[in-house]
């Protein structure tokens, strides 16, 4: 029973950690250029494809964690894991995408299908199996840091959203406009999670 | 320059300016594509150097095989699946290459090396036509030109400010911006280059313009 509970406890911990103090944007710079063009689309919701990318991330990573461990011992491990992760992106996107196919009661199914391209293969997704692998996660830390990643990506995504507005001010020096001011706000709130955490490399 | 000159580039406005991805319309800062190895690894100008050769081996023979894989691919998903795996593919004989020439030196890149595997920059032609093998080549080696630009550029520029050296070598003894070197001193620094590299792209445009105008 205490096993049940520490690996429920490390599976939280690893979440919110990934979420907040390394979170996929401000701390590890991961899947910046596609929140950039998320951003100044109007077409795509920031919160369904947040939301795809966290169930991707979290669907991949007992495959890799599996196949991580499988490859210990191999030689040329680091050259072989981004095809082998990509091969597993690939599988669960598929599935995926026959699921949004097939049943017809799953709401907004055509939008979802529509992002799986772009949600299953982004630095986003592929650093986040590969940190977990690399790191030699357990099953409940590289559950938890999937989990937490992809929440982290779509609170990111959501804040960077919501400013976009604002971003577009007048006020705003002609030249800094669009991708610049862009960068320089995420920048801001990179230093702000640093105000909470402190900044160490996250790999 | 002269106002015929500029009266030609300005007659093939969408020629010029679209096909020009090193200066006018590098994929890095007008469409941000790159980006996390730029913010994260491209800290130094060694890092940057490397992480640009690492780019001029993936990018351009990814493309011309996924040019040719793809003619005939429609499903959305079955193209970006072909795209990364194909990536990941040609990374292998990247890795192979980089620990060869490179040894240790490498590993300074963490996974931010294979993390370029399905970065924009290398796969987003998935989600677009298929394009001639030629212009995949050629479209390939201007892109990787202009992305090694800003590479060296940022990370010289925060080797600079963070360290006072270049390429290890002194330029002054302090450290003017030590969060340089740091995730958020690098979107912050990014953001100006852009907004510099913007302006100047602008202002040629505008000097295109007057020097079109005048008389011959």
């Amino acid at each position: 029973m205490s096993a049940v509970i520490s690996a429920v406890a490390t599976f939280f911990v690893y979440a919110v950690m990934a979420t907040f103090a390394q979170n996929a944007v401000f701390a590890r710079g991961m899947g910046v250029s596609r929140l950039v063009q998320l951003v100044g689309d109007d077409d795509t919701s920031s919160l369904l494809f947040g939301s795809l990318l966290s169930v991707i991330c979290v669907l991949s990573a007992p495959l890799t964690w599996g196949i991580g461990i499988l490859l210990r011992n191999f030689s040329y491990r680091a050259a072989v894991r981004p095809l082998i992760f990509v091969a597993c992106s690939f599988l669960i996107c598929g599935a995926l995408w026959l699921l949004f196919t097939r049943v017809e009661k799953i709401p907004y199914r055509l939008r979802l299908r529509a992002m799986l391209p772009n949600a299953g293969f982004n630095t986003c997704v592929l650093g986040t199996l590969l940190a977990s692998t690399v790191q030699r996660f357990t099953l409940a830390q590289t559950l938890g840091f999937a989990l937490g990643s992809g929440v982290g990506y779509l609170i990111a995504v959501l804040m960077v959203g919501e400013a976009r507005r604002r971003l577009r001010s007048n006020s705003v020096p002609k030249p800094f406009r669009g991708l610049p001011i862009v960068m320089i706000y995420i920048g801001i709130l990179a230093m702000a999670i640093y105000g909470f955490t402190g900044h160490m490399i996250a790999i | 320059m002269r106002s015929e000159r500029a009266r030609l580039i300005l007659s093939e406005e969408e020629h010029y300016f679209h096909h020009d991805r090193i200066f006018l319309n590098n994929p890095a800062v007008m469409q941000g594509m790159g980006m996390a190895p730029l913010v994260i690894m491209a800290t130094t100008g060694r890092k940057a150097m490397l992480l640009a050769v690492a780019v001029a081996m993936l990018l351009t023979p990814t493309r011309v095989l996924c040019s040719l894989l793809l003619q005939k691919v429609r499903q959305p998903l079955l193209r970006a699946g072909v795209y990364c795996g194909v990536s990941a593919a040609v990374y292998i004989v990247v890795w192979l290459l980089m620990r060869d020439f490179f040894g240790n030196d490498m590993l300074t890149l963490g996974l931010y090396l294979p993390l370029l595997v399905v970065d924009p920059l290398v796969i987003y032609r998935h989600g677009r036509v298929a394009e001639p093998v030629r212009k995949a080549f050629s479209k390939g080696l201007r892109i990787t030109l202009g992305y090694g630009l800003v590479l060296m550029i940022t990370g010289c520029l925060r080797e600079l400010l963070s360290l006072g050296t270049i390429f290890d070598n002194r330029i002054f003894d302090m450290s003017l911006l030590p969060v340089a070197t740091s995730p958020a001193g690098g979107f912050l620094l990014i953001g100006v280059v852009f907004a510099v590299w913007r302006s100047i792209g602008n202002a040629w445009r505008r000097y295109l313009e007057q020097e079109a105008k005048k008389k011959a």
